[in-house]
């Protein structure tokens, strides 16, 4: 190929730069795609520490100029506390319910021999596949029949319709990449069954357990279609239902919804921060 | 230790001895292991869809909780409503849209995150945020985002000259489609990222030493490689994340409620509409039938190719 042409140029040029050159490129495209991930996230901070009276007037700079916790000191005085108070017992109630139900189970469907298991595993997958609205209906007719509408332990049980499936689907998963042999040598030095499983197989199956906690939470931390249907009162709100008391007929308080987001959003950035070689590590055991 | 005191550990130990071999007999150990799980299973996913069959022969009121019988007429309303129609075409829009630019959005993200690059971890771990923020938080951050007098994404647009006028991105008829599909996916593009990128990892290295041995290029690699591997993952991806966005509710129902003149009303909005605003549980959860019915259509594709049941153990 002549260097006359632009293409015959870069075929000339050596291995190791056009390999840097697209290198560069590649990461350069990563870097566009950061921006558009974590705009949204930065214009919601931005928005919460910008005066109140300046959201209004046009262009913002952006990045806010005569930051103030304005919005926050407003936010707390209204139900926020309340709200988050609540979503914290949800989403604790969520992940614990979710992850002893689905660990023990999981053990369970992966080491005893119990008939129609596989007829089990498919209706555990077509409830993982079942969305929200299509739940949420029934159960505003049947939790209004039953008499748990509008409570928490109610909406927790209701939300663990959508954690739950997948989340015993992993933890059987796990329980099969977890060797047998050790319990069986347990069992062999006379360890009782059950004692093969709370001291052997449990501490082994620890990273599954935390994928799935993580995956619950995620889900309850920010669940707004079984909430929104099933609590009908507002002293029972979860946080992100509670966004919505912040939009007025004549006007909407962005800084105060924005600072609510906020402080919605914090904890579970920290979670993934930390937690996120897990999250890998529990998908990868689903061999999906 | 005295003896007394190690005669009380002794005892100790036989207790909890005895404990576990109780909880070790078959049925209690099934019992305590199986059933809360399927006993949870059963009460909140299967009973509210057996609920839900049953409530669509009746007349159910919001408000009073008798139930009347009415047979097929709940059906009949429906499928001569043309607002159910036309919402269900809109679902198809929107969750083709939406797993189109989701599936290769996201796979093109999990492609360039699985190179090598400095601060990796770091990186990784911003790139999976959109993920875990609330969907109720997103929707008030795009309708601030794409608010049609004080928006940034407007004022962006008009300073570097890329529009003419502010646009009203949730609120005009022809935006407000396109709007939602790439709101929503901002968020679940890293759902797929995820799954991709988990997939990604689990390919030996190896084998594309192998292969650059034998002098495959870049795109061979790709081609022969890395593509076969995700097909499997990809079709997965692609039926959860199409059943999915097709009942997508929230997102939706927070940016526009189904509006501009139900430019966005969904088959979602539209059930939730019955319930709540016809106040028509009945009707409602025959809507919901007539969509568990598409879903089964869905699952038996899914089962066909995705064998769930599967096991393997690890001696």
């Amino acid at each position: 190929m002549s260097a006359d042409t632009p293409i015959g140029y870069w075929y000339q040029l050596p291995y190791q730069t056009r390999k840097k050159v697209y290198n560069w490129l590649l990461n350069l495209v990563l870097a566009v795609g950061l921006v558009i991930v974590l705009f949204p996230i930065y214009w919601m901070l931005a928005t919460s520490f910008i005066p109140p009276e300046q959201l209004f007037s046009v262009p913002n700079p952006l990045v806010p100029t005569n930051a103030t916790l304005e919005s926050y000191v407003a936010v707390l005085e209204t139900d926020v506390l309340l709200w988050y108070k609540n979503t914290v017992i949800f989403a604790a109630g969520v992940v614990t319910l979710t992850t002893v139900a689905a660990t023990l189970g999981g053990y369970g469907l992966a080491r005893l021999d119990i008939p129609y298991k596989k007829t089990f595993a498919r209706v555990i997958l077509f409830g993982y596949m079942f969305p929200p609205i299509l739940l949420s209906i029934p159960m505003f007719i049947f939790w209004r029949q039953i008499g748990i509408i509008n409570s928490l332990p109610g909406v927790i049980l209701a939300q663990t319709a959508t954690t739950l499936p997948f989340s015993l689907w992993l933890m059987w998963q796990f329980f099969q990449t977890v060797p047998y042999s050790y319990e069986e040598s347990a069992r062999v030095i006379g360890c009782s069954r059950f004692q093969a499983f709370y001291e052997v197989a449990l501490p082994l199956a620890k990273p599954g357990m935390i994928a799935v906690s993580i995956f619950s939470f995620a889900i309850a931390w920010g669940a707004y279609t079984i909430p929104t249907i099933l609590l009908t009162s507002n002293s029972k709100w979860v946080l992100t239902l509670g966004l919505y008391s912040f939009t007025q007929a004549e006007s909407v308080l962005w800084g105060q919804i924005m600072a609510a987001s906020t402080l919605l959003v914090l904890p579970t950035f920290f979670f993934v921060y930390y937690l996120q070689k897990y999250i890998l590590r529990g998908f990868r055991a689903t061999r999906i | 230790m005295s003896l007394r005191e190690s005669l009380a550990t002794d005892q100790l130990h036989r207790y909890r001895r005895g404990l576990f071999e109780s909880l070790s007999k078959r049925w209690v150990f099934v019992g305590l292991t199986v059933v809360p799980a399927l006993a949870v299973f059963t009460f909140v996913n299967l009973f509210p869809m057996l609920w839900a069959l049953a409530a669509s022969f009746f007349e159910v009121g919001a408000l009073q909780p008798e139930w009347n019988w009415v047979g097929l007429e709940n059906f009949r309303i429906i499928v001569n409503d043309d607002r159910f129609w036309s919402s269900l075409s809109r679902s198809i829009v929107f969750a083709v849209g939406s797993v189109g630019l989701q599936v290769v959005a996201g796979t093109a993200l999990a492609l360039l995150l699985n190179r090598s690059f400095s601060f990796k971890r770091g990186v990784r771990a911003i790139a999976l945020l959109p993920y875990i923020v609330p969907s109720a938080v997103l929707s008030f951050v795009a309708l601030w985002m794409g608010n049609s007098r004080y928006g940034i994404i407007n004022q962006i647009l008009v300073q570097t000259g890329l529009t003419q006028e502010y646009l009203a991105w949730y609120g005009s008829l022809n935006l407000a489609m396109p709007s939602v599909i790439v709101t929503s996916s901002w968020k679940f593009t890293i759902f797929v990222t995820i799954i991709v990128l988990a997939r990604l990892q689990s390919i030996p290295p190896s084998i594309y030493e192998a292969a650059t041995i034998s002098g495959a290029s870049k795109l061979d690699r790709f081609r022969d490689i890395t593509l076969p591997n995700l097909k499997g993952v990809l079709f997965i991806v692609v039926l959860l994340r199409g059943v999915w966005m097709f009942n997508k509710f929230d997102i939706i129902y927070i940016l526009t409620n189904g509006g501009p003149q139900n430019r966005t009303m969904i088959a979602s909005i539209y059930a939730y509409r019955t319930a709540f605003s016809d106040f028509n549980l009945g009707r409602a959860a025959a809507v919901s039938t007539l969509l568990f019915v598409l879903l089964v259509g869905a699952a038996i594709v899914y089962f066909h190719y995705f064998e769930p049941s599967q096991e393997v153990r690890v001696e």
